[in-house]
């Protein structure tokens, strides 16, 4: 019984997270803009592909959408106010929001059009740009709070914030952040070239889950980027879910607002900017952060 | 846990297990075989969670989507048909008709282009060779003749295995559950007793990074076929959407001119 | 633990089983990769197994069950790093066609 009410609660905190956040993203398209994964997509009539995958391209957005929905479970929206506390949060975090790329993967070689195998070949190339330094943007705050739970990683922040203590990290986490979520500098796998890719032939019920699933992972994306560096649900006076849902939407309306600034890259130059300069800047941190630890500095 | 859901929970994952390296042997279609054998995995490590080696299982699930998928990069890279289009005609076994179902049979076409056989990526490949439709009088089936031999022995094998099982079936088995924070301890061996271990795993990693990466590079040698064949990135991509597969059934989606490109 | 050792035993058991199969009868220098996964795949389960049942404390076999990922790993890449090459050189990844390697 506890655990139908916990899984209701987690899809209505998906939800609402995922519908603030497509009203906040709206604030950061112009026409002229790439709109990247808010591309348009026909929410009232589902499209008829005649060479498409009758398994593979339904099971795309179902597995995305049940990816960002179990990656909402570890996120702590308040004291109390989380799905469950797992003991390896963190690294079940970056595993499950993996089903995403591998739902926009399965879509977009299912519906077996150009466009949306295309897009297919560069959600892939994208995971491999992305994953190394996600990886190690998560590392240093789990060097430091010396847990992988999220719970436990925002009780190690009551006194000092993880940013203040690792900036590189926070910065590595933005790009990161932003190439995991297909928003702007990196939306070459919704582009309009490819006329949005999967959600260019999606309609129905399918781009209602893509909404949903495109718009939760960068919900998520944010909020678990307060968690690890903005101290989550901690703050002064107001409750914890108040200071949660400031902290993922002001991070979302930075990330978006940095991401705007610069021109959208293409997937071999995100590749060289993950090898080359991301991974490099990573280790950096690492180091970073294992030296402060060393000095004794700790929040 | 109760025990009816652990027995359900066995049972979905280890029919998942078997179900999934089952389709990914038998079905015609190369980019199924690859989601198969992913599903496999993880179903997998969905005993493995069973097991209470959790840090496993989802360590496992991260490897595989990551590296299945890349694999299956690969395989449209380099196959003549990865989406099965051009055998899923051909007779089948029924397990291999099962777990093809749903794919569209579909003949080579005039122009040479198979399922999704054209793409940026594979053109400075095809150039100056028979391409893909060079093949056509072939022998394009996936299997060797030995097949029957191979399931035989398969079934050999299994059956050997699984008597073994039951014929001695008296492990020490101890009742003691392990400690639920297994992501601590394996840290720890890690780092203390199984160093050496864990920094050699590393430094091979390393090593199958500069192998890989070395192997895939283009020759160096003038003569060598294989220094025109830059897979990399095209000078100049083909535009997507000049490819000759039908448009898009639906309304408004079917203006295809004056949009390559950004 | 109402589910006793010897089910996950036979579940890897029929998992080796299907990778033997596929090793032999694949034509693919791919698929034939993809069975070596999923012999390794059997491996690791028979590894865990035993750890949970008989000696549950030793949290070595998960080092040695990484150990095992890790290697499934690096043989993809080499694996994947070599077929490109033959690739490029044949213009195709069927292992028949490699025979000559052989002399």
């Amino acid at each position: 019984m506890g655990v139908i009410v916990t899984a209701i609660a987690v899809l209505a905190a998906l939800c609402g997270g995922a519908g603030l956040t497509s009203g906040l993203e709206r604030l950061f398209v112009r026409p002229v803009w790439e709109p990247g994964p808010v591309h348009a997509a026909d929410l009232r009539h589902p499209l008829d592909l005649p060479n498409a995958d009758r398994w593979l391209l339904p099971a795309g957005p179902v597995v995305a959408f049940a990816g960002t929905a179990l990656a909402m479970i570890v996120v702590p929206l308040g004291s109390g106010l989380i799905g469950r506390d797992l003991g390896i949060g963190a690294f079940y975090v970056i595993v499950v929001i993996d089903f995403v790329v591998l739902g926009l993967a399965l879509a977009g070689w299912g519906a077996n059009v150009p466009n949306t195998v295309e897009a297919c070949y560069r959600i892939i190339a994208q995971l491999v740009a992305y994953v190394v330094p996600l990886g190690l943007a998560y590392v240093g705050v789990i060097m430091m709070a010396r847990s992988l739970s999220t719970v436990a990683i925002v009780e190690a922040q009551r006194g000092l914030w993880f940013i203040v203590l690792q900036p590189l990290g926070f910065l590595l986490y933005l790009v990161t952040g932003l190439m995991q979520s297909y928003r702007a500098p990196f939306l070459e796998p919704f582009a309009v070239s490819i006329r949005g890719g999967v959600l260019g032939a999606s309609g129905g019920w399918s781009a209602l889950l893509w909404r949903i699933a495109l718009a939760g992972v960068l919900f998520l994306v944010a909020a678990i980027g307060a968690v690890l560096y903005l101290g989550g649900p901690n703050g002064p006076v107001l409750p914890g879910w108040f200071w949660m849902t400031l902290k993922t939407y002001a991070l979302m309306a930075l990330m978006l607002g940095l991401g705007r600034l610069v021109r959208p890259l293409s997937t071999a130059e995100m590749l060289a900017l993950s090898w080359k300069i991301l991974t490099p800047v990573g280790l950096l941190n690492v180091l970073l952060v294992g030296g402060l630890i060393l000095l004794g500095v700790r929040p | 846990m109760t025990a009816a859901f652990e027995i359900l929970a066995f049972a979905v994952s280890g029919f998942v297990a078997i179900a999934g390296a089952l389709g990914m042997t038998t079905t015609m279609s190369m980019f199924r075989s690859g989601i198969f054998l992913m599903a496999s995995f993880i179903g997998v490590a969905g005993l493995f969670i069973l097991l209470a080696a959790d840090l496993i299982g989802l360590l496992q699930i991260m490897m595989y989507i990551g590296g299945m998928l890349v694999m299956i990069l690969f395989m449209v890279l380099v196959m003549h048909d990865p989406g099965g289009a051009m055998m899923a005609g051909m007779d089948m076994a029924p397990i291999e008709r099962w777990f093809s179902a749903g794919l569209e049979p579909r003949k080579p076409r005039q122009g040479g282009h198979g399922d999704h056989g054209d793409h940026a990526v594979q053109h400075t490949d095809d150039d100056g060779h028979g391409s893909h439709e060079g093949h056509g009088g072939m022998d394009m089936s996936m299997v060797t003749p030995v097949r029957p031999a191979a399931a035989w022995l398969a079934i050999v094998v299994g059956t050997v295995l699984i008597g073994m099982l039951i014929w001695r079936p008296a492990w020490p088995v101890v009742g003691t559950l392990p400690d639920p924070d297994s992501a601590a301890r394996v840290g720890h061996l890690l780092m203390e007793k199984y160093m050496i271990a864990f920094e050699g795993a590393g430094f091979l990693i390393l090593i199958g990074i500069f192998g890989a990466v070395l192997l895939a590079r283009p020759s160096t040698y003038p003569d060598d076929p294989s220094r025109s064949a830059k897979v990399a990135v095209d000078r100049k991509p083909e535009a997507i959407a000049d490819d000759r597969i039908a448009p898009l059934a639906g309304r408004d989606r079917d203006h295809r001119a004056g949009d390559d490109g950004l | 633990m109402s589910v006793p050792l010897t089910p996950y035993l036979g579940v890897a058991a029929v998992l080796f089983a299907i990778g033997v199969y596929t090793v032999i009868a694949q034509r693919s220098a791919v698929m034939i990769l993809m069975g070596v996964e999923v012999l390794l795949n059997a491996i690791g389960l028979n590894i865990i197994a035993f750890w949970r049942f008989t000696a549950p404390a030793d949290y070595s076999a998960q080092i040695f069950a990484i150990l095992v990922i890790t290697v499934g790993a690096i043989e993809m890449a080499i694996g994947l790093a070599i077929v490109m090459l033959l690739y490029r050189q044949r213009q195709t990844a069927e292992i028949d066609s490699y025979a000559d390697l052989k002399r």
